[in-house]
């Protein structure tokens, strides 16, 4: 089981993806936050103070990866790198400021998504993250992608 | 010849039209790289390089009037008022000169003229001049004859009538306006239009002198900002009848549009004949549709994200190392800026602070305490990420009815003052913006956070106002459109809901900016400089936002669909959003000398 969840903190997003859905075990497993934070934090060394106990709080490491985390590096990397591919994410170390924005946003995130129980208009994006349903956060939408994890 | 050198004006402006034909398509887009960049704003699409001939091109077109007198079309050239009815000179130079600066026109003239001028014209279409008709204007499939702004008398003409409209070419423009609605609204459009004092009176049928414009899709975009820049003179100027004229024609025309042009065309002329006809929007008291219209503009685009996040990141900066921290907002509505500070004064280093919040907010009628609302999930939220939060929310019709000592500050507390798109309105009654700022300096704050749009809305002259705000929000609009359907997420991430809402969100703004004066006109803007020396005079000096804001704003507009539309700027400490090259919101902040 250790040995499987030393395997498992070393894959990207995609393979945890398919990894989950391999049994019910597999998909107990990889949804464990740990791993999903080992996954945001990996290549930032040591990850500011704080943080688990907020983004617990706000939702979770593996939710935080699918809606900020995610997008964010994609988006800016296309930028700086221009189309790089998927593995590149892996590769990328995160900017401070990246990481700063991405809890930023990650908490309005919980504050609409919560607290205002997604008024001002869910719209569109079902296909937002896999298998979680419920009105998507309408200030993300522009990160919206339809993407499954 | 002379037309020839009108085609080519067009051709010269259109960009990268293909080489005259009868079969040449008219809908051709203008070529966007090179265009002169003022001139796009407004809609025209004329490349930089041909700036200087179309200019010549038009100073030619007036000689070419001028000298037009010799062929006894004399009255085509002066400018003096008649009353003749069967004269069109004034009204066809006002034509020229009001709406089309590069016309294509083809003037029809009296009928017992030789029309002479008439078959020098185009080569590209076949004019039959017959002499009793009104020339009836061929121009084969790929030119529109639109009848102009005139006119026909409303009496029947003794005469044939008109011909029939055009028929429309294959390329579906939507242009054919029908010569029966022309003829209803007749004696008005004989107005002049562009500060001509001629009123040419249409007793007798004179259909058979009907000018005819031929226009393309490129040319009714220039028509519509025109049409749209003299009605708003006509405003100013009192002559309501003229200006009501017109803004039945900015209907037609902005239906011909596509787009932002289209939207604004439609939201200005709207508010232009509420003005006309008086009939004044009430301010809007219901504050949650307003609340509600925010919210979509909010996730539509970046504009408000942007004004949080600077602000937040110059508190946050102004707070380093406080335990007590109290923030007072001047605009709470939904409480979306203060999440972001939140979370981020629980992941400094050293801890969170205590937190204090106070909201001001406009008195909500429908018996809900919409303030206490979002203080309540603004606790919760503060709870779940442990910040020691504490609320209070006043209502207040206005800020300048606030009062220093009402907010409580409280010893070893460090204030922090914001206002997003609030201090504008104060500006409406003499000296509240001062009460206020004094009111502000009485609060002793380590920092006072504004953003504020970045445009000169104020001014006393109607026609200044309404030209800035034209510009401004045709940018607006444009980024705008650029946000729905990005190019991300398969279903597009914003949807046309949301997009439709900012959109009436900015549209009262243009409403109150052109229909309201007085105390009742708020949306009353104000450049940087301006609100410097404003804030400079009340006490204020400026704190630099660092680069971190920058950064960070940097980022969040790389985000978003059509990012690279915007641009973040930094000016003398201040950030500022724009579209292009046009800045649209600043960020800045201030403290006490």
């Amino acid at each position: 089981m250790d040995v499987l969840i030393e395997i498992l903190k070393r894959l990207d997003d995609r393979s945890l993806g398919v990894a989950a859905c391999v049994c019910r075990l597999w998909c107990a497993l990889t949804r464990n936050d740990a791993l999903w934070e080992h996954l945001c934090f990996r290549h930032l060394s040591p990850p500011p103070e704080g943080v688990r106990t907020v983004v617990v709080a706000l939702g979770g490491y593996r939710r935080l990866y699918t809606v900020c985390v995610k997008p964010v590096l994609s988006r800016l990397g296309k930028m700086r790198v221009g189309g790089a591919a998927a593995t590149e994410l892996e590769r990328r170390v995160w900017t401070r400021h990246e990481v700063e924005l991405s809890l930023s946003l990650f908490c309005v995130d919980y504050y609409e998504r919560v607290l205002l129980g997604g008024g001002g208009g869910s719209g569109g994006g079902g296909g937002r993250f896999g298998g979680e349903s419920g009105s998507p956060p309408s200030s993300l939408m522009f990160l919206c992608k339809a993407v499954n994890v | 010849m002379k037309r020839d050198h009108m085609n080519q004006e067009n051709f010269s402006s259109s960009g990268s039209c293909s080489s005259s034909g009868k079969a040449k398509m008219w809908s051709c887009e203008a070529d966007e790289a090179g265009d002169d960049e003022h001139f796009a704003v407004l809609g025209y699409n004329v490349k930089c390089s041909d700036m200087a001939e179309v200019a010549q091109k038009i100073q030619h077109l007036e000689q070419v009037m001028g000298s037009v007198q010799h062929d006894g079309l004399s009255h085509l050239a002066s400018e003096t008022v008649h009353y003749n009815p069967s004269d069109l000179s004034s009204w066809l130079e006002s034509m020229i000169s009001g709406l089309n600066p590069m016309p294509e026109f083809d003037s029809s003239s009296d009928p017992f003229l030789e029309s002479s001028t008439i078959t020098s014209v185009d080569n590209s279409c076949s004019v039959n001049s017959r002499a009793q008709m009104a020339v009836d204007l061929d121009f084969g499939s790929d030119l529109i004859a639109i009848p102009g702004k005139a006119v026909f008398p409303r009496a029947e003409p003794p005469v044939a009538p008109p011909a029939p409209p055009p028929p429309p070419p294959p390329p579906p423009q939507h242009q054919h306006q029908p010569l029966g609605k022309r003829l209803k609204t007749s004696p008005y459009l004989d107005n002049s239009v562009g500060g001509l004092q001629s009123e040419p009176v249409f007793a007798r049928p004179v259909e058979s002198t009907r000018p005819v414009v031929l226009v393309d899709s490129q040319e009714n975009g220039i028509r519509l900002v025109h049409t749209l820049l003299a009605c708003a003179e006509a405003v100013q100027q009192e002559n309501f009848k003229l200006a009501e004229a017109l803004v039945k024609n900015i209907g037609f025309l902005a239906v011909s549009q596509a787009g932002a042009m289209r939207k604004v065309a439609t939201y200005f002329a709207e508010a232009l004949a509420r003005r006309i006809y008086r009939l004044y929007p009430s301010n809007p008291q219901d504050t949650a549709f307003t609340d509600m219209l925010q919210m979509h503009f909010y996730e539509t685009c970046p504009y408000l994200k942007f004004a949080h996040f600077t602000a937040n990141q110059a508190i946050l900066e102004a707070f380093a190392g406080k335990n007590r921290v109290h923030v007072i907002d001047f605009s709470m509505k939904q409480g979306m800026q203060w999440p972001a500070l939140l979370q981020a004064l629980a992941l400094r280093p050293g801890g969170p602070p205590s937190f204090r919040l106070t909201g001001i907010g406009p008195p909500s009628h429908d018996n809900t305490d919409h303030l206490q609302e979002v203080g309540w999930r603004l606790a919760q939220l503060a709870e779940t990420i442990n910040v020691e939060f504490e609320y209070r929310g006043f209502v207040a019709n206005s800020l300048a009815d606030l009062d220093a000592s009402m907010f409580d500050i409280r010893e070893g507390e460090s204030v922090a003052v914001n206002s997003i798109f609030e201090l504008h309105q104060l500006l409406a009654r003499p000296g509240a913006v001062e009460k206020v700022l004094k009111v502000v300096r009485e609060l002793k704050p380590e920092i006072l956070t504004v953003v504020e749009q970045e445009a000169n809305h104020n001014g006393s002259v109607f026609l200044d106002r309404f030209t800035e705000s034209l510009h401004y929000y045709s940018t607006l609009f444009d980024s705008l459109e650029s946000c729905g359907g990005g190019s991300n997420g398969s279903d597009g991430a914003v949807s046309d809901q949301d997009k439709v809402m900012s959109e009436v969100y900015l549209g009262r703004q243009i409403c109150n900016v052109v229909a309201c004066e007085g105390a009742d006109r708020v949306e009353r803007h104000e450049t940087l400089a301006q609100w410097r020396s404003r804030f400079g005079s009340a006490g204020f000096v400026p704190v630099h936002l660092g680069s971190n804001a920058y950064k960070q704003a940097s980022m969040l507009l790389a985000l978003f669909a059509g990012g690279d539309g915007y641009r973040v700027d930094e000016n003398n400490g201040c950030l500022m959003l724009g579209w292009h090259t046009r800045p649209l919101i600043a960020t800045s902040a201030w403290k006490l000398s």
